[in-house]
Formats: structure tokens, sequence, C-alpha cells
């Protein structure tokens, strides 16, 4: 039976660009089975999509997965985005893919999935942006902190490139700036881990 | 491994220093100065990891990168920048889907070993 969420779940969206899959590795290596799910949105070319879920997936507790149109969030999962296309969330709850024009010269953009997500009583709305080039996450998550959820930039000194940090940063909308280490630390601390219901 | 690493440097010193920590590392490498032959070679079938200098005479390496993709070649081809300049330039925007990493030069002998092995395990 799997573990859909009978709640409002706890969601973290993270996005990413270039440098974005070792700092992945390095954010999901030791990750415990959260209680949430997480959403990642990485810039990069479909070719890569299915070998950078396998890694990711061979790093944490957590199960890793290409994203799919109408797949309902389930704890504990991580829904990597797949390339060319738009993933936005329906009601928190169901991912909706769809083809669009890019975003901040990317598809499928940080900002798109940020703000399809709703403010939601009793469960966090979590935020990250990581490593990259341009502004693409800084209107997202300023638009999260105005929903009251809770947001992070990586830092300057582990980003490969600053820009997309500094860029959310520099809304004002950023709770904190922190290495890799310290967001999975920062996860646990706020979502807690749980025990899988099918083990 | 299948895969092989293109450097695309027209410095002499950094091709030659990045082939050899390279292939201690048992990675094959090919070589090229420009951007014209970087496409030539991509034409050509070349698949793996890609390092590509920005500052280069004629095409420079976004605009390489560009012409990959605008012509097609660029299935199975990860691009990392290896580059002097520590902040990007705007034409980066441009190719964020198409750029996995960046890289600065002076690098670590180690780290670089390590970042392409873990691109090329990617092609695999």
């Amino acid at each position: 039976m799997p573990n859909t969420l009978a709640d409002n779940p706890n969601i973290v969206i993270i996005g990413s660009s270039a440098g974005g899959p070792r700092i992945l590795k390095s954010l999901f290596t030791g990750m415990p089975f959260l209680n949430g799910c997480i959403l990642v949105v990485q810039h990069m070319p479909k070719f890569v999509n299915e070998s950078l879920c396998a890694m990711l997936d061979g790093c944490t507790d957590m199960t890793v997965r290409l994203a799919e149109d109408g797949d309902k969030l389930e704890q504990g999962h991580v829904y990597l985005a797949p390339s060319e296309i738009h993933l936005e969330l329906e009601n928190n709850r169901t991912i909706r893919l769809h083809k669009g024009e890019k975003v901040n010269f990317v598809c499928p953009s940080v900002d798109i999935t940020m703000k399809s997500a709703k403010k939601t009583p009793g469960a966090l709305l979590i935020g990250i942006i990581l490593t990259g080039m341009g502004k693409d996450g800084a209107q997202g998550v300023r638009y999260l902190k105005e929903i009251d959820g809770i947001t992070m930039a990586q830092d300057e000194k582990t980003s490969v490139i600053f820009s997309m940090p500094r860029e959310a940063a520099q809304t004002g909308a950023v709770d904190f700036i922190l290495t890799p280490d310290e967001i999975r630390e920062k996860l646990v601390e706020l979502l807690g881990v749980v025990t899988p219901v099918n083990i | 491994m299948g895969h092989a690493v293109l450097v695309v440097d027209d410095d002499a010193s950094v091709v030659n220093t990045v082939r050899r920590i390279l292939e201690m590392h048992d990675i094959t490498v090919e070589t090229v100065e420009s951007g014209d032959g970087c496409i030539q070679k991509l034409r050509e079938g070349f698949k793996g990891v890609v390092l590509v200098d920005i500052v280069m005479p004629g095409m420079d390496g976004w605009d390489t990168i560009q012409a990959a993709v605008d012509g097609g070649f660029n299935q199975h081809v990860i691009f990392i920048m290896l580059t002097g300049k520590e902040v990007p330039d705007a034409k980066m925007d441009y190719l964020k889907e198409y750029v996995l990493d960046y890289i600065t030069k002076p690098f670590d002998a180690k780290k670089l070993a390590s970042v392409v092995k873990e691109y090329l395990a990617y092609l695999e």
C-alpha cells in the first residue's frame, strides 16, 4: 500500500541549474525518509533525466523517481521534473505536467512549480534555491514566503554558480542561506523523519 | 567507460594538463583548439563529456554550444564549462538547459577527475 498522504502534505520544492547534479547528490546523500515529499526542478537535457534519478535514488532512504502527469504525492518520495515540460501542483496533491513557453529561458521553470503551490493549513511549504545561473526561482521563493512558506538558498561558498541563490536572496524573501549539508539538517529538523509504512 | 572527454580550449598548456589528469584515470581524451573543431567532432558523432573554454578565438564557448544545439549535435553530450571566468556572462542564460556544470581554472586535479567521472557515469 503506497504512503499516499492522507492529510495536507508537507512539500519541499528545490530548484537548481548549472552544478546542480553534484550539489543535489551532496544534499541527498544520507537524507532520511522525511515526513513529506520533495519536488526537484533541475535544468538539464532530457537524456540525463533517468541517470540523475537513479543516482539520487541511490543516495537517500527516500524514493526518487521521474515525475509523471497525474502522480499523487506520496510521503517519502522525491519527484524529479522531466525536461522540456513544466511541472505544476494541483491542490498540493497531484502533479500536472504541461507543455509551455520557456520561462526565465527554461522549461521546466522553478518559478512555475513554486507558484503552483497553495497555502495549506497544518502543512509546511518549503522552497530551496541551489546553484545556477540566472534568476529562475527568485519569484517562486518570494511567492512561497507570501503564503507563509519557509525559504532557503544555497550559500555562495558551496555554490558552483551563486547567481540563482543570490537573486533569490535579493528578493528579501529567503529565511536561511545554508550549505547543502545544513539544508539537509534543516529539512530533518523542520519535517521530521518517519518510518515507511510499507517496509 | 565507453564514452570519452573532448577538451575544447585554445590554450595548449591547459589541454595537455587536462589530458594528463584524465588519462591517469583511464579516461579517453580527445582535444580540439576551437569551437569549429568542436562542432566538427560532434558532427562526426562524438558522444561524451565536452569540457569547453569560454574565451577562444572565433566562436566562444557559448556560441559553440549554441551551434551544437542548433545543429542537433548535443544528444548524449554533456557540456561542462572549463574557464578562467569566475562569473559566467549573460550568454549562459540561454544555455542553462544544456550546460550541466561550470569549473573554474585553476582547478584541483582530483576534483576535475571526480566531476568528469561522475558525468561520464550519467551516459552509461
